[in-house]
């Protein structure tokens, strides 16, 4: 990235033919992995917001067994946490390595067949619970014919990522390879643990959930966070055309992720019948926590300073921008609910919910929108067909899981306080909850109609319809001329 | 060492620290948990589920039940609320969830051991202490049949409702006024001709049924008087149809009976 050396005008002109080579190269698994991604976001989108209705109106949707609540929860999770998330990370993994190691991607055919048994593993998970397959083990849902599919497919791409990375022609190594290079080595070792532990040879009693929250957090911390932040360091730098401020801070940042996010998972168990030292040994790891999200949080911010007005003009940088802060705001409220009276209160209520969405939607689905709007043009070498709708999507987005997590974050906090209040009666709980759990719907109506700006959009672009990809990218507004050198 | 290494070799290293601690320690410590009897030859605690209830366990798996309701109940130090100006704790047990705290033991023949982490409703851990079948199967059919205020969802795929023949219902027919049976899972009313209609047809044994039931007549002359019979009549069980359990709703009703987790002593549970 940081280069010292000025480049003359063939270096450059050299360097945009070899990075146009590798977005050739990655051209079909890429975009094959992304806009499955985006197929499973609406799907689950869809199955989120009936199941929010149904939380506040029961009779909604009533009468057939596919469509009760507890199915569609499921099915819900499985297709934005596995279908789309997953799938996103690997598209990004893919992509962000080889441009970062500078070499085209070989047998891009091989990744096309992974991302196909991802897929069909998808549509079996999905429509295996909905019609009731379920296992309800939160995260782990999928039917047992399931794993083996998801399996093949995310071991597929690592092997292809780590294979990648052996034919770099780039002698750095920047730290969103670090990131990628660690989580597709955690995941599939995670999955399969946990998958075995849990279904093929069943570990006894309370060991299954011990086993399910290491994975569930762990999942989020080591597979999505990871090529999250990745993902953020590269487009931040490239947007605005400034090397990362710190070498050392990313560094820090890197290895106390590594070290203490696997050891947080247990606080999802708190109060429950396991060893008081596995809670105790997970707050110590979320306390912990602070050092990696600081480390990041300086390391963006100092990044950024001085180039806030781009904020105004590009996409890319909006979302991802959007995405970073939601990762400090999320990080520092996990540490902090992690604490023993903080968790009395907020667990198993709404307030974990709100949570769990600031993290998955705040910072990953934005941050994955992100390099959409950054990658997807540099693959089709198609422009975004209007700024307009991008601007719809993103404050749709915005504002929408705004409302989510305020609404829910309340609700639930006081859902919790009253729980442990055995004065107060079951009924008056559930009532006192409905306003803000409809509150909820309304925001996942607003985030259902930026997915579909968003649809749009790409449609629009896989079927050639905006501009050739020759001059700039596609603003909200045209940058003032001289604000320097912005893409994306 | 090559960069590659050192990531690989670092990652391998902090990933399996946690790996180590918090699943290989715990499994250790506790895959060999063993049932309970006070003493030797008496009854062994908990008892691995069987028939019906295992079969249940699936029913409760796939309709995610687990999402609004946790299997755990919490100690009698567990979160805190005011009461005359003290502050108490142990609000799962104070709600009547359990009679102890659970503990690991509890859950030695779960599979999957279903924890839960949303209170929706409240805890089941123990709810079979609580209801008999009978409680149970109106619930599920539509849980406002018997709490108005529920959000749980109805459950009515789990019933199939029925022609009554020759003039015998099922002894597992739902005892539930019509207004829950007709249209299962949902709340039915007639509209006002199909009212008019049943009154002009039955207008013989309607007042018949309804003066033997309660003290004071309805006065059919007036609206008012109508109305009530009407309100009545909605609660009286259909006569030619009947609502019967599917084998999945009994497994799953055998299922919750046998959720007794939070009362045998053990000698670990010490508050
Ligand atoms: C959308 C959330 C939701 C789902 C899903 C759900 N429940 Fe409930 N459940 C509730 C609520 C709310 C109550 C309290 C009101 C009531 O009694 O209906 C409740 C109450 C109960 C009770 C009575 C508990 C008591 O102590 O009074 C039982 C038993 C029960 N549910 C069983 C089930 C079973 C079995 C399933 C799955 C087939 C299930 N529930 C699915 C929300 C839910």
């Amino acid at each position: 990235m940081a280069t010292t050396t000025p480049l003359t005008q063939t270096d450059r002109e050299r360097s945009a033919l070899e990075r146009r080579e590798i977005d050739a190269s990655c051209r079909v698994p890429v975009l094959y992995f992304a806009t499955s991604a985006a197929f499973w976001l609406l799907v689950g989108t869809v199955l989120g917001i009936i199941a929010s209705i149904k939380l506040h109106s029961p009779y909604f949707l009533t009468g057939s067994p596919e469509l009760t609540f507890g199915r569609v929860r499921m099915a819900h999770l499985q297709a934005v946490g596995v279908g789309w998330s997953a799938m996103m990370v690997m598209a990004a993994a893919i992509w962000l390595m080889c441009r970062l190691s500078r070499v085209a991607l070989i047998y891009p055919t091989l990744l096309v067949f992974a991302g196909t048994m991802w897929n069909i593993g998808m549509i079996a998970d999905v429509v295996g619970i909905l019609s009731g397959d379920a296992q309800s083990v939160e995260w782990l849902d999928a039917p047992s014919y399931v794993p083996p599919f998801f399996i093949t497919g995310v071991g597929i791409v690592s092997a292809w990522t780590v294979a990648t990375f052996r034919r770099r022609r780039e002698l750095h190594v920047y730290v969103t390879q670090w990131y990628i290079l660690a989580a597709v080595f955690w995941f599939p070792w995670l999955y399969t643990v946990a998958v075995l532990m849990i279904f093929w040879m069943p570990a006894t009693g309370v060991i299954q959930p011990v086993v399910n929250w290491w994975f569930g957090h762990n999942y989020l911390g080591l597979w999505l966070t990871p090529i999250a932040v990745g993902t953020t360091y590269y487009i931040i730098p490239k947007v605005i055309g400034r090397p990362v401020h710190s070498y050392y801070l990313s560094i820090i940042g890197f290895w106390s992720l590594a070290l203490f996010y696997s050891w947080a998972g247990m606080h999802h168990l708190i109060g429950g019948p396991i060893p008081a030292w596995l809670a105790t040994a997970s707050t110590v790891g979320s306390m912990m926590m602070f050092i990696p999200v600081i480390a990041v949080a300086i390391n963006h911010h100092m990044t950024m300073l001085g180039s806030f007005q781009r904020l105004k003009y590009s996409p890319a940088l909006r979302f991802t921008v959007f995405g970073a802060i939601s990762y400090t705001a999320v990080s520092f409220q996990g540490s902090i609910e992690a604490l023993k009276d903080f968790s009395e209160v907020a667990h198993f209520t709404h307030y974990t919910v709100a949570h769990a969405h600031l993290g998955m939607y705040g910072f990953f689905t934005m941050t994955m929108f992100g390099l959409f709007y950054y990658m997807v043009p540099r693959l089709t070498g198609r422009e975004w067909a209007s700024p307009t709708l991008i601007r719809v999507h993103f404050w749709c987005d915005a504002i929408g899981i705004t409302i989510y997590f305020v609404s829910l974050s309340i609700g639930g906090w006081w859902q919790g306080r009253m729980l442990n209040n055995p004065n107060i009666p079951m009924p008056n709980i559930i009532e006192y909850l409905l306003r803000f759990l409809f509150a909820r719907s309304l925001a996942g109506g607003l985030i259902g109609l930026g997915h579909l700006a968003f649809a749009l959009l790409l449609v629009a672009n896989l079927m050639g319809w905006g501009r050739q990809r020759s001059g700039g990218p596609t603003y909200f507004v045209e940058p003032a001329p001289n604000a320097g050198d912005v893409q994306g | 060492m090559d960069r590659g290494m050192v990531i690989f070799v670092g990652a391998l290293l902090t990933f399996s620290s946690s790996w180590l601690g918090l699943i290989l320690y715990p499994y250790w410590q506790m895959q060999n948990e063993q049932p309970y009897a006070k003493t030797p030859g008496d009854d062994l605690y908990p008892r691995p589920l069987g028939g019906a209830a295992l079969a249940g366990v699936k029913v409760y798996q796939a309709n995610g039940c687990l999402y609004c309701h946790t299997q755990q109940v919490r100690s009698a130090k567990f979160g805190n609320w005011w009461e005359d100006g003290q502050m108490k704790t142990g609000a799962d047990i104070r709600r009547g969830w359990g009679t102890r705290r659970t503990v690991s033991r509890d859950y030695i023949y779960d599979r999957p051991t279903m924890l839960g982490t949303m209170r929706t409703g409240p805890d089941l851990a123990n709810v079979g202490t609580r209801y008999a079948e009978a409680w149970h199967h109106p619930h599920l059919l539509n849980p406002r049949a018997i709490n108005g205020w529920s959000t749980m969802p109805s459950f009515a795929f789990l019933y199939t409702r029925e022609k009554v023949v020759g003039g015998q219902k099922s002894d597992k027919a739902l005892k539930l006024g019509r207004e829950w049976t007709v249209n299962p899972g949902y709340r039915w009313r007639p509209t006002d001709a199909e009212w008019a209609a049943i009154l002009a047809r039955r207008v013989s044994t309607l007042p018949d049924v309804s003066q033997a039931a309660t003290p004071n007549p309805f006065n059919l002359t007036t609206a008012a008087g109508k109305a009530e019979l009407l309100a009545f009549w909605l609660t009286t069980d259909e006569e030619d149809y009947q609502v019967i359990p599917t084998p999945e709703a009994e497994s799953l009703v055998a299922y919750l009976l046998e959720l007794r987790k939070a009362e045998t002593p053990l000698p670990e549970v010490k508050e």
